[in-house]
């Protein structure tokens, strides 16, 4: 089971308002909020946690049937690389094990149960208008679309 | 002869708002997350805010914090974790305008 999120930094800027009173508070643990706090680019560590937080749940909604908005209780932990940025993200007592691609016009994260398998998935991303109608023929494992782009993980 | 007391709390108690209240008030909030015009003009208990109203998860947070601004209550984490309908979120509004109430 495969999981992927992709943030549009530029539609992500416009959309949401993260230093808004109370809002980190609602989605990021302590942990998380300090790592926020402490970034270099605050911007991209909001939205870095964020994409683990969905590409996991996507995995764990599949899995449990769960269905439910408690990003808090997916606990996310980064060990940052020279060229890649992998993480953990737990909820229950599951991990899922993710990495996550930054760009400077959007940050993409796959997540997988197992950590070895991080290095199969295929990724692409299509920047709008460049959608492609019949992707779904394509049986990709897991889909995310938000402002330009379109991922697709197989 | 009948003595009636009127304490300060029961007197200026609000008046519980009905459902079809909340609704309302709640379309009013989640208008501006949304682009599904028709979904909007027919929002009703069975709306689904991410399916239907096709709302970004990260704006669930924008409207749990406008419905504690507007309804002056507190959102707790086991709450917001089943607001996403109109129907539980609805019924999450009432409970907490009641607690505040009583």
């Amino acid at each position: 089971m495969l999981g992927n999120d992709i943030v549009d930094l530029g539609l992500a800027k416009i959309q949401s308002n993260w230093r808004r009173k109370n809002y980190l508070d609602k989605i990021f643990t302590a942990e998380e909020q300090l790592l926020i706090s402490s970034a270099k680019r605050p911007d991209e560590m909001v939205w870095l946690l964020w994409s683990m937080k969905e590409s996991a749940y996507k995995i764990y909604n599949r899995k449990t049937g769960i269905r439910n908005f408690a990003p808090k209780s997916l606990n996310c932990t980064i060990y940052p690389n020279i060229d890649q940025i992998k993480g953990t993200v737990s909820i229950d007592n599951d991990t899922y094990f993710t990495k996550s691609d930054i760009q400077l016009q959007y940050i993409h994260t796959i997540a997988a149960p197992v950590s070895s398998e991080l290095e199969e998935i295929k990724v692409t991303i299509y920047e709008s208008p460049n959608h492609p109608s019949d992707y779904k023929c394509t049986k990709p494992g897991c889909v995310s679309h938000h402002g330009q782009y379109l991922a697709l993980v197989y | 002869m009948v003595l009636v007391i009127l304490t300060p709390a029961l007197f200026f108690k609000n008046t519980p708002m009905n459902k079809e209240e909340i609704i309302e008030a709640l379309k009013t909030i989640v208008e501006p997350y949304s682009e599904e015009v028709s979904a909007l003009a027919h929002i009703d208990e069975n709306t689904d805010f991410i399916n239907d109203l096709k709302i970004n998860s990260a704006n669930l947070v924008d409207i749990v914090l406008d419905i504690e601004e507007k309804f002056n209550i507190e959102i707790d984490n086991d709450s917001m974790a089943k607001m996403l309908t109109v129907k539980a979120t609805t019924e999450i509004i009432a409970q907490k305008l009641e607690a505040n109430a009583g």
